[in-house]
């Protein structure tokens, strides 16, 4: 079943075109890498997929949901991991975690909390504020919460950042698993390298248009 | 109902951050100590001219300290990007409206409580017998200004110029909730009967419910696209 | 869409608008300072009315098709609808203005002073505020759908507290110091009537025909960026491709 497909989006901000007449589609149980240098509009597709913002021109459809008219159900289904780790800084990271699946309607047990803490290696700093945490630590426990929330659609903007080998590795075996039970992720990244072994298609955007790249061109370091 | 339950956790969250951060109370107590202060230099006051003009200084401390606590609400949602995930919550945006309104309710309100004493022991006031009717109105004031500021609050807050913009938009819309809780204040601190100014109070009630509802309905424009 | 056909209908009447508009007011211009005896009471100071009272009308109009608009636009999102609103509040921010100049201009000699606390005064100071407010804020976006939508929730906040506004300036007025002038003294005879017809229609012939032209102008700006744009990422599409 088809998770993202989206016709024809563009976005512009004032006098600029960010996005030019985007088309893509992703299946279920497939991992979509966006390369791109920086400025390229990843961010804003991902946010535009994310019902965060609404596309000047085109359609986009989330599970066969209408991306503008049936927002509450997409994103009941769908969770983005986006540059800032939506943490406040003066809870602690139980408290967050609380807090964002209560948000999203969910009740994770005290025990699943810890196992997740424990899983992306936080599980020491339960009772920490996130005002002490380092920009790795964040994006550890934004991963701990995409594992309690086990979205059916997963959009992660540049999830290798800030993160050390251990966590990388991590990281990646969350987004195994998710592909396993037949989720779809759309990951934006520049590093290629540590997004290749997940990747199962890429594209390149540039200047606000996407082309769909092969496989065999991602391992050929020309393209970047 | 996750509707009840999304405010109930707003409401939690902004408590408890206030709880351990301190920042928003003790920063609008402070600052309306300064209003209080530059007022009483800028009027010579002896007793009449104090019972004239006490009201209209009350709330006009009690507005900029407002408008200081509405700013900090939304701006605190700013920190790790925290309002876009308030966006994507799968639930209707009137929740977190009503849920940060009270939030923003209590907050003011316990400032205004705080600091009435400190009218009282500056401008001699005499309010023994008039004190529930005062709490009335505060409690009325409050709630209109926090029903539009919060909604201002969450606008300004994902603009350009934030801080300026919120005072531009929010002071000519609550103009009517400045008059009614002006003019009912001095009806009370001057002890006339009751039915001479409760019209304010109802103006105070019929601006807090058309409000509220207004901007619950709007909010869902504010924070969603 | 139809209000794109009802646009395109309604500029090929545009001139009609503007030749209606500039006939009206001439008309009653000359009816109005030259044509009609002064007013018994407030002798030739109340040919000032003739400007002062199409233009506070129109400026209420203004706010209203504001508000309709803005309603319109979150109901339909159509950008074409948001370039009206855009365009209606900066005139009625304009007619505003002029109304209360006019008005404090008749002020003077009447009531002895350039401004009072009067109702009508003070709740039209208060409109032009929101007016302004709205129209700074437009330019502190840059995503123009989230300009649009942020500003119809402004006029439509506005469009509810307009008539609290009013009357609670209205209340406090009259507890604090009685009417002592009103336009009573202005008895409306046919010889202050006719002119006064004429203005009000000319003024709003006027603002229609500034309301098209100003929208057109937006639309098509809107449009030309748009072009540019995309122009601009196909260029460099082609400079990057090889």
């Amino acid at each position: 079943m088809t998770a993202i497909a989206c016709q024809a989006i563009s976005k512009s901000y004032g006098h600029y075109e960010v996005l030019h007449d985007i088309s893509l589609t992703i299946q279920e149980g497939e991992c979509f890498s966006l390369f791109g240098p920086n400025g390229a509009g990843k961010t804003t597709l991902l946010k535009i997929l994310a019902t965060l913002q609404r596309p000047s021109e085109g359609r986009y459809e989330i599970l066969g949901l209408d991306g503008l008219k049936e927002k509450e159900t997409i994103r009941a289904n769908m969770m983005f991991l986006a540059h800032g780790a939506y943490l406040y800084d003066d809870l602690n990271a139980k408290e967050n975690l609380a807090f964002a699946l209560a948000l999203r309607g969910q009740t994770p047990t005290d025990r699943d909390m810890k196992l997740a803490l424990d899983r992306v290696g936080i599980g020491a700093f339960a009772e920490m504020k996130i005002r002490n945490y380092s920009a790795g630590m964040k994006k550890r426990l934004a991963l701990a919460k995409a594992m309690l929330a086990k979205p059916k659609v997963l959009l992660l903007d540049e999830p290798f950042t800030a993160l050390d080998t251990a966590g990388t590795e991590i990281m990646r075996e969350y987004i195994r698993e998710r592909l396993s039970e037949n989720g779809a992720v759309l990951m934006s990244t520049h590093d290629h390298d540590k997004a290749r072994p997940i990747t199962s298609r890429a594209g390149m955007l540039n200047q606000g248009m996407l082309k769909e790249i092969s496989l065999e061109a991602l391992k050929s370091d020309e393209l970047f | 109902m996750n509707f009840f339950n999304v405010i109930r956790w707003i409401v939690w969250k902004d408590l408890v951050t206030e709880l351990r951060s301190r920042e928003t109370i003790s920063s609008m107590v402070f600052f309306a100590l300064i209003v209080i202060l530059i007022f009483s230099f800028s009027f010579s006051m002896d007793q009449q001219a104090a019972r004239e003009v006490i009201a209209g200084i009350i709330w006009v401390a009690f507005a900029f300290t407002g408008i200081i606590g509405l700013g900090k609400s939304f701006s605190a949602e700013l920190q790790n990007d925290c309002i876009e995930a308030l966006q994507m919550v799968p639930e209707s945006k009137g929740a977190i409206y009503l849920g940060k309104v009270a939030a923003n309710f209590l907050f003011i309100f316990v400032v205004e409580i705080l600091l009435f004493p400190m009218f009282v022991i500056f401008f001699n006031l005499d309010v023994v017998e008039e004190i529930s009717l005062l709490l009335l109105i505060f409690f009325l004031a409050t709630l209109g200004l926090s029903a539009v500021g919060t909604l201002f609050s969450a606008l300004t807050v994902q603009i350009r110029a934030r801080e300026v913009m919120l005072p531009i938009l929010l002071l000519p819309m609550v103009v009517p909730v400045m008059i009614a809780a002006v003019e009912a204040t001095k009806g009370a601190l001057n002890g006339d009967p009751l039915p001479m100014y409760s019209q304010w109070l109802e103006l105070l009630a019929i601006f807090d419910v058309i409000f509220t509802v207004v901007s619950f309905w709007m909010f869902e424009f504010v924070m969603d696209n | 869409m139809i209000i794109h056909r009802v646009i395109r209908k309604v500029q090929r009447f545009q001139g009609w608008f503007g030749g209606g508009a500039a006939l009206c007011i001439i008309a009653g211009l000359y009816i109005g300072l030259i044509g009609s005896p002064p007013d018994y009471y407030q002798g030739e100071v109340v040919r000032i009315m003739y400007v002062h009272v199409p233009l506070a009308h129109t400026s209420l109009f203004a706010y209203i098709v504001l508000s309709i608009g803005s309603m319109w636009y979150l109901w339909k999102r159509d950008p074409i609808v948001d370039n009206m609103c855009h365009a209606v509040a900066a005139i009625g921010a304009i007619f505003t203005t002029l109304a209360l100049a006019t008005g404090m201009i008749w002020g003077k000699p009447t009531w002895n002073t350039w401004w009072t606390w009067d109702a009508r005064l003070t709740s039209y100071t208060i409109m032009l505020m929101i007016l302004i407010g709205y129209l700074m804020l437009r330019t502190f976006i840059d995503d123009s759908e989230k300009e649009a939508r942020y500003a119809a929730v402004l006029a439509i906040l506005g469009l509810v507290d307009l008539p609290i506004i009013h009357f609670s300036v209205e209340w406090w007025r009259t507890l604090h110091q009685p009417q002592s002038i009103s336009m009573r003294g202005v008895s409306i005879s046919s010889g202050i009537l006719i002119p006064l017809m004429c203005m009000s229609i000319g003024m709003s012939l006027l603002f229609s025909y500034m309301l098209m032209v100003r929208t057109q102008l937006l639309y098509l700006d809107r449009l030309l960026h748009a072009k540019k744009g995309r122009l601009m990422s196909q260029f460099h599409m082609s400079k990057t491709d090889p």
